[in-house]
Formats: structure tokens, C-alpha cells, sequence
């Protein structure tokens, strides 16, 4: 069920869909695709109302599907992609043409003779994203591409999407995974049980962080930051944050920034106390905690 | 579905593209075409021996002729043989498509739903009736049954009229199966009773008399009977003519209410957003 979302995409732009399962991000999809008739609200693509003209609609967009097992896996990856190009209306001629031009896109030109059924995870995402751009479509709608796949299968399916975006397609990105929306999403929508949490940009979101915490190694004069270096430290950082033990491990200490703080100037206040900083890892990341804070369930 | 849009023209040349993916999935399946053929074979040797003990005095004439229960019960199991396996692969097809997860892939392209229901069926529509014919030639050369070679034609176009009755019904359990996600066991009786009782295996004589007042309006007895007439008796194109008068509205009817099913079935799983599930 979905209510009040409202999302617009620019030619272009990438808009990452976030949200836990169940958040509504394949039902927005369903409905954006034709597959589903919303009972309010409309969609419209290229200007065209979805609901009133699927068919018409559809001409301009390409679908990556969650799912692997999306093509007929008796038969080769470019008599699939051949076969789909037909049903956009191309000669069969003109469907190969464009079905070998898409697997070089994807770097699949050498396994398009292959049954799909004998392709990998990864490599069936890649087949997936050469269907969805056979037609050079404005709208690509990609739902949890990167699912399943390695870091570096994750990359490569990133790269063609980033590289799709800059010849003008908007995109339409959905995903559960955070850390792959930094640096690569222009917008970001968060869906929690189908309403929409937030909307803005990857840096808007990670403003919605309250807590922002930090794992710091230190070495003060001997191995150890002592209790009276801590001291020196925390009053260098004054109103920056707060400097504090983690435990019994003398070398690891908890950095706690106030709002509006800037990290690299509170280490530098650190530094400038006579610590040496070895180390930083935040302890749970702002994007994170965004939007663990936007779809969490409140008592 | 909005097809008002489409061009039916285009929207039929995608037929060719389903034909083509469909003869490619088969080729790659060889052993169960194999065994598609050895089966209809077998079929037809136990009815051969079977004959050897049936008085062909109790078989029923065909165009005023007397026959053998080879040569009666032969159109019977091609008929029914195209009826049942036209039905099953009308039926799975869709379920198929669901279940591979294609059925999606195929609804978000332009296509309409109509010509993904007949594109899903092209190929067993051309298979079906080919496989039918290649039956009784073998047969009447294999097992010494004589047909009467001008009765051919009529008895193909009788057959080719009762294709779109096959063709709607397995559209309409093609939506009980999207809709209620199981009815092959609906089908499986109701394509039972409809066969057992159109005298595909034995004289329609047999049974009480309103069997033989339901076969009137049975299409596959009409189509068995008026091929048999054909077949057997050489009854020629005045009769065949009467056959098709009667079974072209019979076929027409039912495949246009097949279609009316499947294109709601299709609208009602867009709304509930229920048609990737299965």
C-alpha cells in the first residue's frame, strides 16, 4: 500500500528508491511499469499517463528486475535479447542489430551465443540491462540490480547505469543497500511502509544523522593517550565533541561530535593537543543511521 | 491492457518471434519430442490389437460406409489427442511464464495481452495439427487402415475449424489458472467428460440416449464424426460444408469468450498487482 509518494526523475539524474523489504519500493515500480493500476494518483512517463496508456508508455521504458530467472534460459542470450527487441516492434534484422550492440555494452559480446541458462548471477544481471536498453528508453527502472553480486559485479552494474544517466536516461534505482547510493544517487527517496520518510539528496540524508560518533586510535607522548593528555585533548576540542575511553583498551578512544562540528577540524584540535591520530572509523555510518532513524518502527 | 493503441498488424507480426523462441526451447528438448511421438504410437498399436477382437459389425458407418475400429478409433485419438495437448500447453503456458518469472518480463514490453496469450500458443497451434495429420498418414500406411485419400482436405478443414474452439477454451482455463492460481484438475474432468462423450474411442450408440443429444452439440463429436464421414465414407464437400456451418459458430463463440476470460483475468491481477505471484 502505498500513499503520498511523489517522485519526479529529470533526464539524466539518477533517484535512488530506498527502503527496508516491504517498504512498497517493488509496488512503486509495479505501478510506474503498467503492472500495476494504482486506485489513486497517477504516473506519468515521457508524459504519457500510465494507467490511461500502458502500451505507449512502456515504448520509453527499460526494466531491470529484480528477479535472475527472467528470460528462457533454452536458448542463447542474444535469441532472448533478439526475441524482446520483436516485441518493441523491431525487424528481426534490426533486433539482433541492436541485441549485439547491447551485449558489447555490457561486456557480455563474447557469451551471446550461450544458452542464458548457462550464465552466472552477474552475468544475468548484465543480459538484464542490455534487454532494459535495447530501446534507448528515457526512464530505466532498476530494482535491486546489484543483489547477489560481488563488489565488483556491484561496480560494473553501477558504471553502466552512471554511464546510461550520462547520455540523458533518467534512472530509477532501487535498493536496500546504503552504501552504494553515495556518489552515485543524485536524489534519494526513503519509503517506509509506503509513505515517503524523506526526499532530497545523499548529503540531505546524511544530515538527518543526530549521533555522530567516531572510533579514534591514539598514540599520546609513550603508546597511550594517559588520562591527563585525554584531558588536554577534550579542552582543545571545547564545544567541537567530546573525547572519551571505549572500554579498557587505552589506545582506542570514542570520539562524540556535537551538531554542526566538522570532523577534520576536531581532529585537527586533537592533533594540536600533542596527539598523534593513527586511526578513524565512524561507528556506524551517517547514512545509516539516517535510515535507520526514517524506516525504524517508533513505539 | 490498452490495446486500442496497438497496431494489429504489428502487434501480429510479434507472432513470428514467439514462433521462433518456441521451435528454439523444443529443439533443445529432443528426448521429449521423442517421447511425445512414441507415446501417440504406442497409443495407437494397443488400439490396433484391440480392434483385432471388435466385431466391426458393431461399429457404426461412416458416410454410409462400414469400417474397422482401427480406422474409427484413429480419429478419434487424433482429435483428442489435439484437444488434450492443445489444452495442457494452452493452460501451462501462462503458468510456465509465471513460474520462470518471464511472464513479467513480457508484460511491461508494448505487447498486448492477447497476442502474448496466442504468441505463448503459436508454435503447439502449428505443431498440434501438423502432428496430427503426420499421425493418420503413418497410421493408415503402418497398420493397413485405408482413409479415403479426397476426404483428406475436407477432414483438415474440419479439423482447422475446431482449432479456435481448443484454442478458447484453453483461454478461459488459461484465466482460472491466473485467477485462482490451480485448475488443471477442473480442466483434466471437464476435458474427460467432453471426449468420453463425443465417441472419440467408442460409438456415441452406446451410451444412454441424451449422451448422444448432448454430442449433437458437443464440438469435438462434431468434429470427430464429420472427419470420420470424411475419412471413412468420402463424404465430400456438401457434408463437410454442413459440418463447418455447424462448428465455426460452436469455435467462434467459445473463442471469443476465451478471450474475454483471459483479457479479465489479466485486468484483475493488474489491479491486485498479483502477477508475478504464483
Amino acid at each position: 500500500m502505498l500513499s503520498g509518494v511523489d517522485l519526479r526523475v529529470g533526464a539524466g539524474r539518477i533517484s535512488a528508491l530506498l527502503g527496508p523489504n516491504g517498504a512498497g519500493k517493488t509496488t512503486f515500480l509495479r505501478i510506474v511499469t503498467g503492472l500495476l493500476l494504482p486506485e489513486s494518483g497517477s504516473v506519468h512517463v515521457a508524459g504519457i499517463d500510465v494507467a490511461a496508456d500502458p502500451m505507449a508508455a512502456r515504448r520509453h521504458i527499460g526494466v531491470v528486475p529484480s528477479g535472475d530467472r527472467t528470460f528462457y534460459m533454452r536458448i542463447s542470450g542474444i535469441e532472448n535479447l533478439a526475441f524482446f527487441g520483436r516485441l518493441y516492434g523491431l525487424s528481426r534484422r534490426e533486433a539482433l542489430a541492436r541485441a549485439e550492440r547491447r551485449l558489447t555494452d555490457v561486456g557480455l559480446s563474447d557469451a551471446g551465443g550461450q544458452r542464458a541458462g548457462l550464465y552466472s548471477h552477474g552475468m544475468q544481471k548484465r543480459l538484464s540491462m542490455a534487454r532494459a536498453l535495447l530501446m534507448n528508453p528515457e526512464l530505466l527502472v532498476v530494482d535491486e540490480a546489484t543483489d547477489g553480486l560481488d563488489p565488483e559485479g556491484a561496480r560494473r552494474i553501477q558504471d553502466l547505469v552512471r554511464g546510461i544517466a550520462d547520455t540523458g536516461t533518467a534512472v530509477i534505482w532501487t535498493t536496500q543497500r546504503l552504501d552504494e547510493i553515495r556518489g552515485f544517487a543524485d536524489a534519494v527517496t526513503v519509503l517506509d511502509r509506503g509513505r515517503t520518510t524523506f526526499a532530497g539528496t545523499v548529503e540531505d540524508l546524511m544530515l538527518q544523522s543526530t549521533s555522530r560518533a567516531y572510533f579514534v586510535r591514539l598514540r599520546g607522548a609513550g603508546d597511550a593517550a594517559t588520562d591527563a593528555e585525554l584531558d588536554r585533548a577534550n579542552g582543545a576540542l571545547g564545544s567541537q565533541g567530546t573525547l572519551s575511553r571505549a572500554g579498557g583498551d587505552r589506545e582506542h578512544l570514542r570520539l562524540d561530535l556535537t551538531e554542526g562540528a566538522v570532523l577534520g577540524e576536531a581532529l585537527a584540535a586533537v592533533s594540536g593537543a600533542g596527539l598523534t591520530v593513527l586511526d578513524v572509523a565512524q561507528q556506524r555510518s551517517e547514512l545509516e543511521q539516517s535510515f535507520l532513524r526514517l524506516t525504524t518502527p517508533r513505539t | 491492457m490498452t490495446g486500442a493503441q496497438a497496431n494489429p498488424l504489428a502487434e501480429l507480426a510479434k507472432l513470428s518471434a514467439f514462433l521462433r523462441r518456441d521451435v528454439l526451447t523444443r529443439l533443445s528438448y529432443r528426448t521429449a519430442i521423442l517421447a511425445d511421438w512414441f507415446s501417440l504410437f504406442s497409443q495407437a498399436l494397443v488400439f490396433y490389437y484391440v480392434s483385432k477382437v471388435v466385431n466391426p459389425a458393431r461399429i457404426p458407418s461412416s458416410g454410409g460406409q462400414r469400417t474397422t475400429y482401427i480406422a474409427y478409433v484413429t480419429v478419434g485419438i487424433a482429435v483428442s489427442g489435439l484437444l488434450a495437448i492443445g489444452l495442457a500447453r494452452l493452460v501451462n503456458v501462462i503458468r510456465q511464464e509465471q513460474f520462470m518469472g518471464t511472464l513479467e518480463s513480457l508484460m511491461v514490453t508494448p505487447t498486448t495481452a492477447s497476442v502474448i496469450l496466442l504468441g505463448s500458443v503459436v508454435y503447439d497451434l502449428i505443431y498440434v495439427p501438423f502432428r496430427t495429420i503426420i499421425f493418420l498418414v503413418i497410421v493408415s500406411i503402418g497398420f493397413d487402415v485405408s482413409f479415403v485419400t479426397s476426404g483428406y482436405i475436407p477432414a483438415l478443414v474440419i479439423l482447422a475449424a475446431f482449432i479456435p474452439f481448443v484454442w478458447g477454451i484453453g483461454s478461459i482455463a488459461s484465466a482460472c489458472v491466473l485467477t485462482f492460481r490451480r485448475g488443471t484438475g477442473v480442466l483434466g474432468f471437464a476435458t474427460f467428460v467432453l471426449t468420453f462423450t463425443s465417441g472419440a474411442y467408442f460409438p456415441v450408440s452406446l451410451f444412454p440416449g441424451w449422451v448422444g443429444e448432448i454430442a449433437k452439440i458437443n464440438p469435438i463429436a462434431v468434429t470427430i464424426t464429420g472427419m470420420r464421414e470424411q475419412l471413412i465414407g468420402g463424404a465430400g464437400w456438401d457434408d463437410a460444408l454442413t459440418v463447418l456451418a455447424k462448428l465455426i459458430p460452436m469455435s467462434g463463440i467459445t473463442l471469443l469468450l476465451g478471450l474475454l476470460a483471459f483479457r479479465l483475468a489479466m485486468r484483475r491481477e493488474r489491479r491486485l498487482g498479483t502477477l508475478g505471484l504464483y
